[in-house]
């Protein structure tokens, strides 16, 4: 994978557990361009061990100068999120990917629906710059657990308070969706990003309710679930790898040496596909991306979120 | 054409079926296609409001005292097709997500609604189409860029610059036509017998 190199040129808190990092290139140069909705995946050289977690771009594309991240730092989380807030700090290098879009707007949608879910408001807040610069019609809709947790309310507050909705569930106030999605003009394509939970209910809700599968776009990015150990055997490159329980396949792979493709490593965009060739156990597939008959087959598998409860699995590869 | 002959732009179209999960729903149905909503009618009806846009024209019988029998919903009739897509474009800019659009009757009639209905942002495949009536086909002229409707022949008589052309399967769905090229560009005045092989 193409590697830019960036320095950290300020970090701010702006809520409960969310750390904003503005990023500069760290030979003084412009980044690369990027569309709303892009995301980076950051490398993170921990002690033993190295992390890449995808995130979301939130500043302006138009900008050249600066990326800006912000992230949530997971207390469950396998150690991503807390690199980022107690090791890396203002003056920090870090090897990022480029920017890479699997959240983009649709250019026929005749209005945008954009639904934030916490920290889920990360991509939107680069696709409004996007959506003001071009003149879209759009809404944003945006729950946070409280006031503390409302990364970016004020900032949204003071730039497009027209068309931003907030909804603060510590005062019981809560989003609609069966109301919201009903309400909306024909041509409307619906984006949503936050939790889990959130995403499906919103996804489920405007497929019960007719809309077409091309007008609702969603993004997760998952961390890969922690699992018992399990033993990859590779036919092609006659290697034998094992997979900690506290590490994904693609990880192992890559401590091991091993050249496997990846990109967004959370378990949304297909890249990392593997062909499986035989197990002992089950597969336990997490990703976003294969069909329910492909995780059925049982012959594909995503390495970046999806594990096996196994004592071997064995990978074309 | 040699047997079986297919290319991936040529529509196929099926009978019109209720799809469930929506919030409204509206037929739209010219001439024959008056047959296909009776049929559509004999199912079992979704529960979401349902309005019927129909123009007699082109039919062979008369459908409109059936439909007024059988159709439990808002039917409005229209003496013209030139009105009903009038009131198609008015209905849609008030329409919500969730409707679900059928539309059955000759192919030019099925791709201006749907073309209206993308001009609102929907696409074509969120269309369902019932051909009824005729094969008739629209043909688009490469030499001169004009449409000539209602083509029932392998070959057609450009109406914009008097060419014959040779009408193929391949489909422009955002025209809602088929490629016309000049058939006797090789050896001008050789044109193969014409055959309506559309009807």
């Amino acid at each position: 994978m193409s590697q830019l190199q960036v320095k950290v040129a300020s970090i701010q808190d702006v809520s409960a557990g969310v750390r904003h990092f503005t990023l500069v290139d760290a030979s003084g140069g412009e980044l690369p361009a990027f569309s709303g909705g892009s995301h980076i995946v950051v490398t993170m050289p921990a002690p033993g061990r190295t992390y890449r977690n995808a995130y979301s771009l939130l500043s302006s594309p138009e900008d050249r100068a600066h990326y800006e991240i912000a992230v949530h730092r997971q207390p469950q989380s396998r150690g991503g999120s807390i690199y980022m807030h107690e090791a890396v700090k203002v003056g920090s290098v870090l090897d990022i990917s480029y920017p890479v879009n699997l959240f983009a707007l649709s250019r026929v949608a005749k209005h945008h629906l954009l639904i934030a879910g916490g920290i889920g408001i990360t991509p939107f807040m680069a696709q409004i710059h996007d959506l003001e610069r071009l003149g879209g019609d759009y809404s944003l809709h945006y729950g946070f657990r409280s006031r503390e947790h409302a990364a970016f309310a004020d900032a949204l507050k003071g730039r497009v308070s027209q068309r931003a909705v907030c909804y603060d569930e510590s005062l019981g106030q809560r989003m609609d969706f069966d109301a919201l999605l009903r309400a909306q003009p024909l041509g409307t394509h619906v984006y949503a990003c936050g939790p889990q939970g959130m995403v499906e209910a919103l996804v489920a809700t405007a497929r019960a309710l007719g809309w077409p599968e091309h007008h609702i776009h969603s993004e997760q990015f998952l961390a890969p679930p922690v699992g018992e150990p399990f033993t990859l055997k590779l036919s092609k490159s006659e290697l034998e790898i094992t997979v900690q329980g506290d590490m994904s396949m693609l990880e192992a792979l890559e401590a091991a040496g091993v050249d496997a493709p990846s990109l967004c490593r959370g378990g949304a965009c297909g890249r990392c596909e593997l062909e499986v060739l035989g197990t002992d156990g089950q597969l336990q597939h997490h990703d976003h991306y294969l069909s329910d008959a492909d995780k059925a087959s049982g012959r594909k598998i995503m390495p970046c979120v999806s594990r096996a409860k196994c004592g071997y699995l064995e990978l074309n590869l | 054409m040699e047997r079986g002959y297919w290319i991936r732009s040529k529509p196929v179209y099926t009978a019109l079926l209720w799809n469930d999960k929506a919030t409204a729903h509206a037929v739209l149905a010219e001439g024959e296609g008056g047959l296909a909503v009776l049929k559509l009618f004999q199912q079992a009806l979704p529960e979401q409001p349902i309005t019927v846009f129909y123009s007699p024209a082109g039919a062979d019988k008369d459908y409109l005292p059936a439909l007024q029998a059988a159709v439990d919903a808002d039917l409005r009739v229209f003496e013209t097709t030139a009105d009903l897509m009038a009131a198609w474009a008015s209905y849609l800019a008030e329409a919500r997500m969730g409707l679900r659009i059928y539309t059955t009757g000759i192919e030019k009639f099925m791709w201006d609604v749907a073309e209206t209905a993308a001009s609102f942002g929907i696409l074509n495949q969120d269309v369902m189409k019932e051909l009824t009536g005729s094969l008739a086909r629209s043909v688009y002229c490469v030499h001169c860029k004009s449409l000539t409707h209602e083509v029932t022949s392998n070959i057609a008589t450009c109406g914009g610059c008097g060419r014959k052309l040779f009408v193929r399967d391949h489909f422009s769905r955002r025209m809602g036509a088929y490629m016309g090229l000049m058939v006797d560009a090789e050896n001008p005045g050789e044109v193969p017998q014409i055959e309506e092989i559309y009807p």
